[in-house]
């Protein structure tokens, strides 16, 4: 067993059980500190396939920005109702689980299928030339980069609609509607 | 046969591992009732897709699966912002971030 499958099975279950926190623990910041140990351990795991650059912008993004910004929105609620709030009715949960299994099973046979014929090991180094970082780049820069600005558009537009959303009718005063 | 698939890792690792944190992220959304929950699932499935496209650029040794990647991170950093600001929006009417409340957001 080398160290890489090693790390492999460490941050499958670190994933895997910190992914179950977050669908599990009844207060929702729990859920986002689990949320960040899943973040991290992705991230680990983009570093085992290779992929650097990605690690570091997943720990930044995701980590860094995104559940910050989850953790900051929470601090504005009153969250005691919210702690153990999971459906109700023993039917429609059947149902729910029901479904999701049946995905399960779909998504797996299709991967037994399409990884027939491949190796159970990856083949070759986990390489992409010499600076997979300047390669990334000049590909983004060149092969996609209508995609990329249209990106940077989007991200305009959600930040100007976040803003107006947020400021929408009712300010911080509103009365309870029931 | 099995003792190889725990001694070696390769795609169909990452795959399955890739499907377990999809299916979780999933039954988050459909059974939790807390919109920063349901937020929380989401994040959790594009991640699993984003694991499924680098083991993918591993296996078949292309970047283009990173830089969807990339990409897909953008959208899910745009997608978080507009939840959270919707959750923000809900939780100033009704005092309450339930999911049941969502059916009052018109226009």
């Amino acid at each position: 067993m080398t160290a890489e499958v090693f790390l492999f099975w460490f941050l499958a279950i670190v994933t895997v059980v910190s992914a179950l926190g977050v669908l599990f623990m009844p207060n929702p910041i729990y859920s986002a500190f689990s949320l960040i140990m899943t973040m991290i351990g992705v991230s680990a795991l983009f570093a085992l396939l290779g992929a650097y650059f990605l690690a570091g912008v997943q720990v930044i993004v995701y980590a860094g920005a995104v559940l910050v910004l989850f953790v900051m929105v929470m601090m504005l609620f009153d969250l005691k109702s919210e702690i153990k709030a999971f459906t109700k009715g023993t039917l429609g949960g059947v149902f729910k689980i029901g479904s999701v299994a049946v995905l399960a099973g779909l998504i797996l046979s299709a991967i037994m299928v399409t990884t027939q014929g491949v190796a159970i090991k990856f083949q070759g180094q986990a390489d992409f030339g010499m600076q997979p970082t300047r390669l990334l780049g000049n590909k983004l820069f060149t092969q996609y980069v209508i995609i990329f600005e249209i990106l940077g558009a989007l991200l305009l537009v959600v930040a100007v609609g976040a803003v107006a959303l947020s400021r929408s009718k009712g300010g911080t005063h509103a009365r309870r509607i029931d | 046969m099995l003792a190889e698939s725990i001694s070696e890792i390769g795609l169909g690792h990452f795959l399955v591992l890739s499907m377990i944190l999809f299916i979780t992220g999933m039954l988050g959304v459909l059974l939790r009732k807390n919109i920063l929950t349901v937020l929380m699932s989401i994040e959790l499935m594009l991640n699993a897709i984003n694991l499924s496209f680098v083991a993918y650029a591993r296996s078949l040794n292309q970047l283009d699966g990173q830089i969807i990647v990339f990409f897909i991170m953008t959208i899910a950093a745009a997608e978080a912002g507009v939840g959270l600001a919707l959750v923000v929006a809900v939780f100033k009417r009704f005092k309450e971030v339930n999911i049941r409340f969502f059916e009052h957001l018109k226009g």
